[in-house]
């Protein structure tokens, strides 16, 4: 049974159609790469994901157990089990890092202070980021502010971590340490769906990379069949757009 | 230039003008406070009111940030009796004061409101965050932060615009310096040393007020 089941999922924004009967199925322990052009509903799938978008039509499962969006209570089940960073980092401002990544165990969790920062801590060392636990999000690069983003949604132990174009507002020389961690959280097995324009980066974490265009997926496959053999023309265009940039 | 400055003339009204100092930060502090409960409470209704009540507001906001303060407490202390309203000329200052800081602070802090933090919020909704949490820990601290140097800056506006007080009679550091300048027509060392009064009150708010914002709410803000 898929850890994380979608089927013919749909979603709009007012009137505009934005994910169009989307159906994907995600083992555990399965790394997702997601691409697609600007527009094409990447964001707003993973956004249906933690509820912050209600779909209108189709089902999520999680473990075999649909999911209903209407009720509070289960909205907070998922939010328990998927953790989502986005693009733009959104830590708390007036919040120590120590404090981003502890909050919500503390007062959401209602653990133990005390357990939950040694856990933090052992959280942010592991991102790089150990000695800057009393630093302010504004004192912080885009990498670091990020990489505390990435502490904070793992803070609560999700089982799957979904990540939005995490790197797309970053100083170049500040992906690699992002990816860094990316990749240590992909060698311990985390289930995790990324959305991500760094084409080489997708290719080599993937298990599967999903083409998205115009709110459908129109292609999945291996990181080798999308990026080499493309059957798809909308797959193909793409592609060799993007690699020869 | 035939005129020798005589500061020992004035030097014995020290006490006299620091009670008057006193007097003036308390004016300004108990209309800074009366105003800010005002300035809340409308500043809530413009952001989030129905809109009746935030055409209310409104008119009261324009009315007294268009008309001169001085005018405001003339009305309050000569046109108000007419009405069977007596007001002494403490009461008329510090109730006029009060009016006034009110519709600068509904102003004020409605922008505050106003300015929430969409992604910060959203961050904290998919945490887990119940709405009352989303606005306990992300938004009232958020706003603290953004209104603290404009309401700092207005206190010490407010604790110079007392000096207006003076003119109804009340005593405070500006009335005093006119009582002593009756007496002893030395003008120019009563009024500059009065200057130097307002100098130090207002500069210790602002540093105290400075290092609050710092502490409390990571505000960063110009002292000199
Ligand atoms: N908050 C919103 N309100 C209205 N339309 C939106 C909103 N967010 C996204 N859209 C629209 O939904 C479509 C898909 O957007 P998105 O999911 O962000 O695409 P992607 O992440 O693949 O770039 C786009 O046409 C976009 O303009
Ligand atoms: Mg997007």
């Amino acid at each position: 049974m898929p850890q994380l089941a979608i089927d013919n999922l749909s979603a709009t924004y007012g009137k505009l159609a934005v994910l169009k009967s989307v159906s994907l199925a995600v083992e555990k322990g399965e790394i997702i790469g997601l691409i697609g052009p600007s527009g094409s509903g990447k964001s707003t799938l993973l956004r249906v994901l933690v509820g912050l978008l209600k779909p209108t039509a189709g089902t999520i499962a999680i473990d075999g157990r649909p999911v209903d969006f209407g009720k509070a209570a289960e909205v907070r089940a998922v939010r328990d089990r998927l953790a989502i960073v986005f693009q733009q980092f959104n830590l708390f401002q007036n919040m120590t890092v120590l404090e981003n990544v502890t909050i919500a165990p503390v007062k959401i969790k209602k653990r133990a202070k005390g357990e939950v920062r040694e856990e933090a801590k052992e959280l942010l060392r592991k991102v790089g980021l150990g000695e800057k636990l009393n630093a302010y999000p504004d004192e912080l690069s885009g990498g670091q502010q990020q990489r505390v983003a990435i502490a904070r949604a793992l803070a609560l132990k999700p089982e799957i971590l979904l990540l939005d174009e995490v790197t797309a507002s970053l100083d170049p020389e500040l992906v690699s340490e992002v990816l860094d961690t990316i990749r240590l959280l992909a060698a311990e097995g985390m289930t995790m769906l990324i959305v991500s324009h760094e084409m080489g980066f997708v290719r080599e974490l993937s298990s599967r990379v999903v083409f998205m265009a115009d709110g459908r997926i129109v292609e999945t496959g291996t990181p080798g069949e999308v990026f080499e053999t493309p059957q798809e023309t909308r797959t193909r265009e793409f592609v060799s757009k993007i690699l020869r940039h | 230039m035939n005129y020798t400055l005589q500061y020992g003339q004035v030097l014995p009204y020290l006490g006299y003008f620091a009670g008057g100092a006193l007097l003036s930060l308390q004016i300004a502090f108990l209309s800074f406070c009366g105003g800010l409960v005002i300035g809340t409470g409308f500043a809530s209704v413009t952001a989030f009111g129905p809109r009746p009540l935030r055409v209310l507001v409104k008119v009261y906001v324009t009315a007294f940030t268009n008309t001169p303060q001085l005018v405001q407490i003339y009305f309050l202390y000569f046109a108000l009796p007419d009405a069977g309203i007596l007001l002494s000329s403490y009461q008329a200052v510090l109730i006029g004061m009060t009016l006034n800081a009110g519709a600068y602070l509904t102003e004020i802090q409605r922008a505050g409101f106003l300015s929430r933090r969409q992604t910060e919020m959203e961050a904290a909704e998919v945490l887990g965050f119940s709405r009352w949490q989303q606005i306990r820990y992300v938004i009232l601290p958020h706003i603290a932060k953004v209104l603290f140097p404009p309401l700092a800056n207005q206190y010490i506006l407010m604790t110079l615009g007392t000096s207006m007080a003076a003119v109804f009679g009340v005593e405070e550091l500006t009335g005093r310096a006119f009582n002593v300048n009756a007496e002893t027509f030395r003008s120019v060392e009563i009024f500059s040393l009065v200057a130097v009064f307002y100098v130090v009150i207002t500069f210790a708010a602002t540093l105290a007020l400075a290092l609050i914002g710092r502490l409390a709410f990571r505000a960063r803000m110009r002292i000199l």
